[in-house]
């Protein structure tokens, strides 16, 4: 189960599950509303109510749009790629991307666990990306 | 409630300072703004001063290196927007009748507080993914392109315009016109962003004194230009696949300041908004509803935003071309509506102003549509 204090107290980077050998985001979702977040939240952001059911996004999704940044804060290796993924369960996510080319925007994307962009003592840390569908 | 006049103007030029304190630039704009108001120290009532990175009591170091003291001052931290902020607590305090003259300062001190590209909060989830100020604004520029049919080099225009406007303007950061060829060279910062497109870290300050009317009366000056609205919004939770190059936050700040003002987006002559990247430009314009969704960019192309064009904006220069001091930008752009309103724009005046518009928006925080937004409207 996802630890929503935990969540709540300080988003982290890290909010995943393998399964089945598949990466997927822990969210919430609104017991009330249906508006989902990535992070999980434990107070609705969109109504404010406290009915949040933990859920799993899918482990695919498109790319709604992308950059190269190229200039960052000193905790990234540059050049890297950014894409903001949707997701079916209706909620947008800001991803690393798996690979030196950009994808094109409707291009469909899976989770995978790869290193970088962050690096930490010059070794790129692995955390969730979003890379091109086989 | 009492209607509300800008009184008093003051600006250090924008550009590096190395060897200026942010109290010393703090402090000179105030000195420019009091002799310009014609009013004295001990006439000011209470003070707010925008800022985002100078650290604790910004506004008081600022005020004391000025010769002000005692008073309520009040430090405000809002983002981008915390200079246009400051305008909005100081106009709330002078309607209600709290005060009658007041004092809205701005200032920030980058080059010392900042190198390289600007991010969200380093404990934002997004910031830690990698996310910078470039980065959205990129992403959002793609979405624009795909959607709207345009290529990088139309979205460069702005920062072509802004950089000629920048180049009259003795206080700007550059001063330096620059070509196409030249914006199109320029290196990539985030895909399609090139350097001159983004605005250049700057050192500044700006400040303003306000009036009730009832005051002005009393004190008969005759440079006052009426500060008809200051809206103040912040972003919406963002709840499933919204459309990234439409603003919601923009459109809702304007929409508050045009009732406020009793005038429509059809009446402004001018505008001052908040381009810190090129296509920031024409997605705040285009959120204000001075130009239908999609179109800004092929009207720049076509000179209609330049200070002889049918709506010129970022007459100043903009934050392309004049610089971007976080907390001084907003408030440096009330100090343009007003010398464009009282005509003192010199090579950069545009003809038959009568209402300008200054939009400030700034910030980026994961979950919701931006953080602040301000829209002022002056009217001389």
């Amino acid at each position: 189960m996802v630890n929503l204090d935990e969540a709540e107290v300080s988003p982290r980077a890290d909010n995943f599950v393998i399964e089945n050998g598949k990466v997927r985001l822990r969210a919430s979702k609104c017991g009330s509303c249906g508006a989902v977040f990535y992070p999980p939240r434990s107070i609705c952001p969109g109504d404010g109510t406290s009915s949040m059911e933990d859920a799993l996004l899918s482990s695919a999704g498109t790319v709604y749009t992308f950059t190269v940044a190229r200039q960052s804060t000193p905790e990234f290796r540059t050049p890297y790629v950014l894409v903001y993924v949707d997701f079916p369960e209706n909620v947008r996510v800001l991803l690393p991307f798996d690979g030196s080319e950009p994808p094109s925007i409707g291009g469909k994307v899976e989770i995978v666990m790869a290193n970088g962009p962050r690096q930490e003592n010059d070794e790129l840390i692995s955390m969730p990306h979003a890379k091109l569908g086989l | 409630m009492e209607d509300v006049y800008v009184l008093g103007i003051g600006m250090t030029p924008f550009g590096k300072h190395p060897d200026k304190s942010p109290a010393d630039l703090g402090a000179q704009a105030v000195n420019l703004a009091l002799s310009d108001a014609g009013v004295g120290r001990g006439d000011i009532g209470a003070a707010w001063v925008g800022h985002v990175f100078q650290g604790m009591a910004m506004g008081q170091r600022a005020l004391y290196a000025a010769g002000i003291s005692g008073i309520p001052i009040d430090n405000v931290e809002n983002a981008c927007s915390s200079g246009s902020t400051a305008i909005w607590d100081a106009a709330l305090a002078l309607r209600a009748g709290a005060y009658d003259i007041v004092l809205a300062l701005g200032v920030e001190h980058m080059t010392t507080a900042f190198r390289g590209a600007l991010a969200p909060d380093p404990s934002d989830i997004e910031a830690q993914l990698g996310l910078t100020m470039p980065g959205i604004y990129a992403m959002r520029a793609q979405r624009y392109m795909l959607q709207y049919g345009v290529e990088p080099q139309d979205i460069a225009r702005i920062a072509v315009k802004n950089k000629r406007n920048a180049a009259m303007n003795p206080l700007s950061h550059f001063k330096k016109a620059v070509t196409l060829e030249e914006v199109m060279q320029g290196r990539l910062i985030a895909d399609p962003l090139r350097m001159h497109e983004c605005a250049p870290i700057s050192d500044g300050a700006a400040a303003v004194v306000m009036v009730t009317k009832s005051k002005l009366k009393q004190l008969g000056g005759s440079r006052a230009i009426k500060l008809a609205a200051s809206s103040l919004r912040s972003g919406r939770t963002e709840v499933g696949l919204v459309d990234m190059t439409v603003e919601d936050l923009t459109w809702r700040t304007a929409e508050a300041a045009y009732e406020q003002a009793g005038v429509g987006p059809g009446e402004i002559d001018f505008a001052e908004v908040h381009d810190c990247f090129s296509i920031a430009e024409a997605l705040r314009v285009e959120g204000m509803g001075l130009v239908p969704h999609g179109e800004y960019v092929a009207r720049v192309g076509k000179g209609e935003m330049d200070l002889n064009g049918i709506l010129p904006v970022n007459g100043s220069g903009g934050l392309l071309g004049k610089g971007h001091p976080l907390g001084a930008t907003g408030v440096a752009q009330v100090v343009e509506l007003v010398k464009q309103l009282r005509g003192d724009a010199g090579e950069r005046q545009i003809e038959n102003a009568k209402i300008g518009v200054a939009h400030c928006r700034g910030g980026k925080a994961q979950g919701v549509e931006g953080t602040a937004c301000t829209v002022n409207i002056l009217v001389a």
